[in-house]
């Protein structure tokens, strides 16, 4: 038996009905565990089906029991813990505002054609930038900008996918 | 054409589709239009209680005496929140309840209207599911999925929030086939196969097997208990009963060792230690049974069996787990035994068995009679012994007298024994047998109560008045709120905070002035004459049997300590101390 502390991206399909994200962070709050990121958005709009994807820690047992606890909430229809599925996607969509600085301009471009960043507005002397990576590249990304004082950022959260193994609504 | 109903119509005759017969309400401002579609008919069956707590506990002792769903309807606001510690009760102990509140109208909500609360958004982590309707359409999807959810699985409560305006509102309702339930919620109570080909290997293989079963068995019906005989009887293994158990397997068998965990039996406590196979059958593995994690039964490899995945490994770790509903579980481990001609022989467990009997020779819940004072093991033990023919349904409220009475009574059946377990909610006795009587009404319901206990809900007396319930209350007096006290004698160095009862009521004349007759004993000679009236009198009673005051209940495994490190008596010193750890836990 491992203690081992771990990450678990986990995904359910739910209802999209009013409270049904209050049930899943509150049986979070309720039993004390963690959420180190969450996303939720409706993915189809026929059936009400929303999405939500949480990134969580702990050891194996108590992760399992966050799946047991998930799968019991009613409106759940579908949970997967992608973090065992063989190969998938993880990322993130992050939106970033920095000072305007002449003379650091151009390592501003330099660092957002290396990550893969564009710029969406330019304007009194801000820049706001958005990207797309894993998280791990998001906060390489977040810290080569902090030399040129970031005023704000907001991430969307992991959203996540597995390769192979098809993720059956229910 | 069908006919369009208002909602308040339509949801009694929702109802009366689930075939309720009785619910369990208060009225108030948000419930006028269902109350007066309850005033119209005659199929239902509405009893008035006097506190909303109590409702819900009353229909939890209809529910758990009968198998059936309890129903409860409350109004808005204050309604509402004194259900909350009924429906989390109902929730710990897994009972199937469908609880309706009104609700301040649609357009209302959110305005910090008159008798507006957030009751779905409160109750939320303590119903298995709740539901506000803002659609008269989406009403009856509702209501029958509530029904559905409350019952199918795991058993729990369910509140179903209607505000008023939506009472009003006309629709069609189509019966309860035709209408489509707005949950999806498939419960998996089928077996895995090869996880029953594993468990007939597993008890193949042990020599120092026990079962270890609990309140699943009696959730899944008289059946599950029939067939849970028919396999321990095949067997010839030893089989020990959590408090929400009781009854799940006769405890006057051979083969029952008792209840187990905290106020459980040496031989129980000590089997589980010592086994080398544990069977748990829709238990939960409660801290009042595993006492310390990390001793609790080291050698042993364990079989969980529960409907609920999330009972697994929840605290302890198993070997094998089979989800599903015991009655079908044990109706396929009965058929692969019986496909198998598997024999076990007696003699292969003669070793167990001797071990267990030299256990049950320390007669570990044998007390010091006294002549004066009544000893409430003595006044328990005599309640059965005039009793038992009579197969009365029990209930109990919180504390020594519950423990009590769960060692000294018998449980012969299952649904008889009625007590809040998970929770412990002090009140919950008195309405529990109020609804237990009225699903029952020609059957002997008897309240073991303690004088602290029985005042949290003591306003119910007028319930019984007017509904003629003749539920007996026997309450062992001690004066004290015994089980506080025993702890703080224990843990505290015997400083009694606040756990005396002061300016007790006169028990006697509280009954009369309810219209119910009061009854006192002082002396152990009293008792079976005055057990004897008890039972003859037709109406209520609430009989005060003055208990020695000083008496603690043991056997007793201190916080945090282990199985095999149980208090037997007063003068059992607990070897160890009490460790800090154990000091925090409850
Ligand atoms: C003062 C006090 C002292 C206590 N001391 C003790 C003590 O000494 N010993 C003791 O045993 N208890 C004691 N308790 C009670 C204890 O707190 C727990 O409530 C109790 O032990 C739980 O019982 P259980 O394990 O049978 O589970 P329950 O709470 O009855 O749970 C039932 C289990 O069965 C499962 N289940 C339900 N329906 C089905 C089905 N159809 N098929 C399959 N599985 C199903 C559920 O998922 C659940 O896991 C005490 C309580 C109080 C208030
Ligand atoms: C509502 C509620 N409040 C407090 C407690 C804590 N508590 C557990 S047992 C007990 C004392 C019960 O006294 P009494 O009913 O006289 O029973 P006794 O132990 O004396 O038999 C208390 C206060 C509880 N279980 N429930
Ligand atoms: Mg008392």
């Amino acid at each position: 038996m491992t203690n081992k502390s771990d990450k678990y991206i986990i995904s359910i399909m739910v209802d999209n009905e009013p409270g049904v994200l209050a049930r899943v962070v509150g049986l979070f709050s309720g039993r004390g565990y963690n959420i180190e990121s969450l996303s939720v958005s409706e993915v189809d709009s026929d059936k009400f089906l929303s999405r939500v994807t949480i990134v969580t820690s702990g050891t194996k047992i108590i992760v399992d029991q966050i799946k047991a606890q998930l799968n019991k909430l009613i409106p759940v229809h579908n949970l997967i813990d992608i973090t065992q599925q063989e190969s998938f996607i993880a990322k993130e969509y992050i939106l970033i505002k920095i000072k305007k600085n002449q003379k650091n301009q151009k390592k501003t471009f330099d660092i957002a054609n290396k990550f893969n960043a564009s710029i969406l507005s330019d304007q009194n002397n801000e820049l706001i930038l958005e990207m797309v990576g894993t998280s791990l590249n998001i906060s390489k990304f977040i810290k080569l900008l902090r030399t040129f004082g970031i005023i704000e950022l907001t991430r969307s959260g992991l959203v996540s996918m597995p390769i192979d193994s098809s993720f059956i609504k229910k | 054409m069908i006919k369009k109903i208002t909602g308040a119509k339509l949801l009694v005759e929702c109802l009366i589709n689930e075939k309720v017969d009785v619910i369990f309400g208060y009225p108030g401002g948000a419930v006028l239009p269902i109350y007066d579609e309850l005033f119209k008919q005659k199929k239902i069956r509405h009893i008035l209680v006097r506190h909303e707590q109590a409702a819900v506990h009353a229909a939890e002792g209809y529910a758990r005496s009968t198998g059936k769903i309890g129903v409860v309807l409350v109004t808005s606001g204050p309604g509402a929140t004194n259900t909350v510690t009924g429906l989390t009760d109902a929730m710990m102990d897994s009972v199937p309840i469908v609880c309706i509140s009104g609700q301040v109208p649609t357009h209302m909500i959110g305005n910090d209207a008159f008798q507006e609360a957030d009751i779905v958004g409160i109750t939320r982590p303590c119903t298995k599911h709740n539901y506000l309707v803002k659609d008269v359409d989406n009403l009856a999807g509702a209501i029958h999925s509530a029904f559905f959810i409350a019952s199918n699985g795991r058993p729990g409560p369910v509140l179903v929030d209607i505000p008023k305006d939506i009472q009003t509102f006309r629709t069609n309702y189509e019966g309860k086939t035709n209408t489509k339930k707005i949950s999806y919620y498939s419960p998996q109570v089928d077996p895995n196969k090869d996880s029953i080909k594993f468990f007939v290997e597993m008890i193949g293989q042990s020599e120092k097997p026990i079962f270890y079963v609990g309140g699943g068995v009696i959730n899944s019906g008289p059946k599950a208990s029939r067939l849970l005989f028919e396999l321990i009887k095949k067997t010839g293994f030893p089989c020990t009963q959590t408090l929400m158990g009781l009854g799940a397997f006769p405890t006057s068998d051979q083969q029952a060792l008792g209840m187990l965990g905290m106020h459980g039996t040496y031989e129980s406590n000590l089997a589980m230690h010592q086994c080398d196979l544990m069977i748990c059958i829709g238990a939960r593995f409660d801290d009042r049974i595993t006492g310390k994690v990390s001793g609790f039964s080291p050698k042993s490899k364990k079989i969980h069996i529960d409907i609920d995945p999330s009972s697994f490994n929840k605290s302890v770790n198993v070997d094998l787990t089979i989800q599903g509903d015991i009655k079908k579980v044990l109706k396929e481990i009965l058929n692969l035994l019986n496909k198998k001609k598997m024999h076990f022989q007696k003699q292969k467990y003669s070793n167990w068995w001797k071990k267990i009997n030299k256990w049950r020779k320390k007669d570990c819940l044998a007390y010091k009679n006294s002549k004066k004072l009544i000893k409430p093991q003595y006044a328990l033990e005599r309640l059965n012994e005039l009793t038992k023919n009579l197969c009365p349904y029990i209930t109990t409220e919180v504390g020594q007298h519950q423990m009590w009475a769960a060692q000294y009574l018998t449980f012969n059946k299952p649904n008889h024994w009625m007590t809040s377990g998970g929770l412990g909610t002090m009140g919950y006795g008195l309405p529990a047998a109020m609804g237990t009587q009225i699903a029952h009404p020609k059957s002997l319901v008897i309240d073991v109560a303690g004088e602290a206990s029985i005042l949290m809900n003591i306003q119910e007396m007028s319930t019984l008045k007017q509904y003629r319930l003749p539920v007996k209350i026997f309450i062992l007096n001690n004066h004290y709120m015994g089980m506080v006290r025993q702890w703080q004698e224990l843990l505290h160095g015997n400083r009694l905070s606040e756990s005396y009862m002061e300016s007790l009521p006169d028990f006697v004349k509280l009954a009369e002035s309810f219209g119910a007759v009061g009854l006192r004993a002082t002396q152990p000679n009293d008792l079976d004459l005055m057990i004897k009236e008890m039972i003859e009198i037709k109406g209520p009673v609430i009989f005060d049997v003055c208990v020695d005051e000083t008496e603690n209940c043991f056997p007793m495994i201190p916080s945090g300590a282990t199985h095999d490190q149980m208090l037997l008596g007063p003068n059992d010193e607990f070897e160890d101390g009490i460790s800090e750890d154990g000091m925090v836990l409850v």
